[in-house]
């Protein structure tokens, strides 16, 4: 049976010039895991709005939605609160109340449940998400993926029938974010609950979804099993950047190549697929890159055997770190929670003090910029919360404000520049935030987790821009925990771990030594093809056997 | 394992309004000794004598009292000696100490309440008063620190971009705007999500109900009514007017009638309560430790 049908649905928001969903119909079968995929502005977030009848938006609807056959509207309040539980993108700001006991009872308690029966419940859920451990903390002492597991469970306790999840992982790093993945799998698997999935990445989201969903421009494009809508998906760039890089490849090759076609007609989804698929190209070749030489030009940046600790008790969170930059290049610093990476680049912009060992800026010690000198025309840092540097009602004050120019980028920010900050992308935002900050005239960039809620296909875009940067002299120090993007945008990377740099190469060096810490790109072709990280490497490999 | 500090809070919470309130509102030395050596007692019995050395200084009170008083008030008979022509008298030297003994009593009260009261008991009881103030204060103390880091980021984000400047006062008021005005846009778009979370969960449906960690048990019951009983047998003595001293001219204590008798020991047993919870808990687990 349909848990959710769809029936020819249109809107326009109140003051939107254009449809925003317009002639969407689908059906949901119980059980289902369907996973929503499109560009930033498809209407894809709009969608799962209207299939939630309180945060439906205002405006002009037509169309229906049915959820076990019966109109949205006509549910009563306490069923249509209870059914259908909705994850939304900020982990942070979901959370209403200050103990996670609380929150998990919070929705219970709305619904005005006994406390005997709240009791069980909550115990229930706490126990199977394995939250008994932390069940009586201040929810400010959690960690993200904690908060947004939090999120999930307290909603798990009204027992919904159909779950739906906006970007949930997006402010996520990628190992909490694919834990959280796995629990909503689990609860697919173990429990038949049906989920709905908008994810600006599905690497990791295809292989356990039973259905796929492109939506572009508002209307549906492509409904139906993974493995048939990827074979079908048109090869358009902003389409196939969310796709896992099997998707990726596969459409790549059979587009350059159609003679391949006939011997895996068969989109492979996970890593192991795509290995098999690989195999049928054989390796009689193997590729040989060629990496630009390392820069020789002075180092922009030397940090010399630098120890920081948050207070005088607590544990070191930097132990002698050494990392040196040369002008002109990206570096990219990678590194798992915790290991000291953001506070290294605290460290760098003056914003933390190291009790010992020494930063040197452009040849001068840290320690001789006065007066904010180190701000002027020197260093600049793109903060990870961009939200932070926003306080006009638009972009073009917004601009104006830091005494910037939208020509200093090579983006196109013109038909942005009359909308409220707070109302772009974030992949646009990042970009008006990025025009702020380089309103100092920066000869050092440093920026904080740049992809973070970012879909692929304007994270591809921030390294262009960045790109660009550099060539212009730029030195570009990036703190991420993406992967992917680093393989692409660095001309060197680092490893962080325990307070110290463990190792750093060219991307190629760097991911290619690496086992775990690595591409998808680089996964699946280990042991095939030496050297690939990134999605052209393959491609280049792969043409090689034909020839 | 269930030792004083695990009662429920609201228990607790009545046994210290009564144990130590009518104490303060008596000037009977009998009483106020109870209430010290108990308070004390239990100070002892729950952390140590090792985690009382602070308390120790605030003995300075009933000492303190013992000779201020004399030099201020010069009421009473009996004279013990003069200073400056100034008669001190044995009867203000007394009351002296008994007002010392007083406030040391509720010092050291107050020390075992507030290590025994966490933030989330006392929201349990306020909270109690209706479902709604409950969550209201539980949202502010999640907001209140939350708002707290978002400004310290807004303040390094801003530095390191050069708007924001410390050199001199009117930098330093210009920088304190543009954060709260960057504050104030961000709390407002973010508070958009916090509603539409709680709408989600069906916030306003219907009338809330309330779930606590904290439940009743027969135990809390059984403290409850305990000092229910002797606080209010302590009350009616008081109000009665059977265990008030005369102070000057001359000492004299209520006479010993069975009420005063009842009140005194009624008073005892209440102030004993926390001390014998303590120590019969610390002995039932020294014996089953044995046999783990």
């Amino acid at each position: 049976m349909e848990i959710l049908t769809v029936r020819d649905l249109n809107f326009k928001y109140t003051l939107g010039k254009e449809d925003a969903i317009h002639g969407v119909s689908f059906g949901v079968e119980e059980g289902d895991f369907v996973a929503i995929s499109g560009p930033t502005g498809c209407g894809k977030s709009t969608l799962l709005r209207m299939l939630k009848r309180e945060l439906t938006p205002l405006g002009e609807k037509s169309g229906t939605v049915l959820y076990r056959g019966t109109p949205l509207e006509d549910i009563n309040d306490r069923t249509a609160a209870c059914s259908i539980g909705f994850v939304m993108q900020r982990p942070e700001q979901q959370i209403v109340t200050d103990k996670v006991w609380h929150e998990l009872a919070f929705g219970l308690e709305n619904m005005g449940v006994p406390q005997e029966v709240i009791r069980r419940r909550v115990s229930e859920m706490a126990s199977y998400f394995g939250i008994e451990d932390w069940f009586e903390t201040n929810v400010a002492d959690l960690s993200g993926g904690q908060k947004q597991l939090l999120n999930l469970a307290a909603i798990m306790v009204m027992q919904p029938g159909i779950l739906i999840l906006d970007e949930p992982t997006s402010q996520l790093d990628p190992i909490a974010a694919s834990d959280f993945l796995a629990t909503v799998a689990k609860l697919n698997t173990d429990m038949g609950l049906t989920v709905i999935i908008v994810e600006h990445r599905l690497q990791e989201v295809v292989p356990a979804a039973s259905k796929l969903m492109i939506m572009d421009k508002g209307g549906l494009l492509l409904y139906g099993e993974p493995k048939k809508v990827c074979a079908e998906l048109p090869s358009r760039p902003d389409l196939l950047a969310a796709m896992p890089s099997t998707v990726r490849l596969f459409s790549s090759v059979s587009g350059k190549m159609p003679e391949l076609n006939g011997s895996a007609a068969e989109c492979p989804l996970t890593v192991g697929e795509g290995r098999r698929w690989l195999e049928s190209f054989g390796n009689s070749v193997q590729p040989e890159f060629k990496d630009a030489p390392e820069l020789t030009t002075p180092y922009a940046l030397e940090i010399k055997d630098i120890w920081f600790r948050y207070g005088r008790n607590l544990h070191d969170v930097l132990r002698g770190t050494d990392l040196n930059v040369h002008e002109g290049e990206i570096l990219c610093v990678l590194g798992g929670n915790g290991s000291g990476k953001s506070t290294c680049l605290g460290a760098v912009s003056g914003l933390l003090k190291p009790y010992s060992g020494s930063i040197r800026i452009f040849g001068k010690d840290i320690k001789e910029y006065k007066n904010q000198s180190l701000y002027r025309n020197c260093l600049t840092m793109l903060p990870q919360d961009v939200q932070t540097l926003f306080l006009k009602n638009t972009v073009r004050e917004e601009l104006a404000d830091a005494g910037a120019s939208a020509a200093l980028l090579p983006y196109d920010m013109e038909s942005l520049l009359d909308k409220h900050p707070y109302d772009l992308s974030g992949g646009e935002q990042q970009m008006v935030a990025l025009a702020k900050v380089l309103a100092t005239e920066p000869k050092l960039l440093l920026l904080d987790e740049p992809t973070k809620g970012i879909d692929a296909h304007s994270s591809e875009r921030i390294i262009d821009v960045l790109k660009s940067l550099r060539d212009g002299g730029m030195t570009i120090v990036i703190v991420t925990h993406d992967v992917e993007f680093a393989s692409k945008a660095a001309d060197r990377c680092a490893m962080f771990f325990r307070g110290e740099v463990t190792s750093t190469g060219t991307p190629r060096e760097f991911f290619s030594e690496n086992n775990f810490y690595t591409t998808s790109v680089n996964r699946i072709t280990r042991g095939y093809y030496a050297g690939c990280v990134t999605l052209e490497d393959a491609e280049q490999a792969i043409a090689l056997q034909n020839r | 394992m269930k030792s004083f500090k695990d009662y429920n809070p609201i228990a607790i919470f009545l046994y210290y309004a009564l144990a130590v309130i009518p104490a303060m509102f008596c000037s009977n030395p009998v009483i106020m000794s109870i209430s010290m050596v108990c308070a004390v007692l239990f100070r002892l019995v729950k952390d140590g004598p090792a985690a009382c050395k602070k308390m120790w200084f605030f003995l300075i009170f009933p000492f303190a009292g013992m000779i201020v008083n004399p030099i201020f008030i010069h009421k009473g008979v009996t004279t013990l000696f003069f200073i400056n022509n100034s008669p001190i008298t044995l009867e203000a030297v007394m009351y002296g100490l008994t007002m010392g003994i007083m406030i040391f009593a509720t010092i050291a009260w107050f020390t075992s309440f507030s290590s025994i009261m966490t933030t989330d008991k006392l929201l349990y009881i306020f909270g109690s008063v209706s479902p709604k103030i409950a969550l209201i204060l539980s949202m502010a103390l999640r907001y209140i620190p939350l708002y707290g880091q978002q400004i310290k980021k807004i303040r390094q984000a801003q530095q390191v971009v050069g708007l924001y400047k410390e050199d001199n006062a009117i930098d330093k008021i210009r920088g304190g705007m543009r954060i709260f005005s960057v504050m104030v846009s961000w709390a407002l778009e973010n508070g958009i999500i916090t509603a539409d979370s709680m709408t989600a969960r069906g916030y306003g449906v219907g009338r809330r109900s309330r779930f606590a960690i904290f439940s009743w048990k027969k135990q809390d019951f059984m403290l409850l009514a305990a000092s229910m009983l002797l606080g209010g047998i302590t009350i009616l003595g008081i109000a009665a007017g059977h265990m008030g001293y005369e102070w000057y001219p001359q000492i004299a204590a209520p006479k010993a009638g069975l009420l005063t008798i009842c009140t005194y020991i009624a008073y005892a047993l209440l102030a004993l309560i926390p001390s014998y919870l303590q120590l019969k808990e610390d002995s039932r687990w020294r014996s089953l430790q044995s046999e783990i």
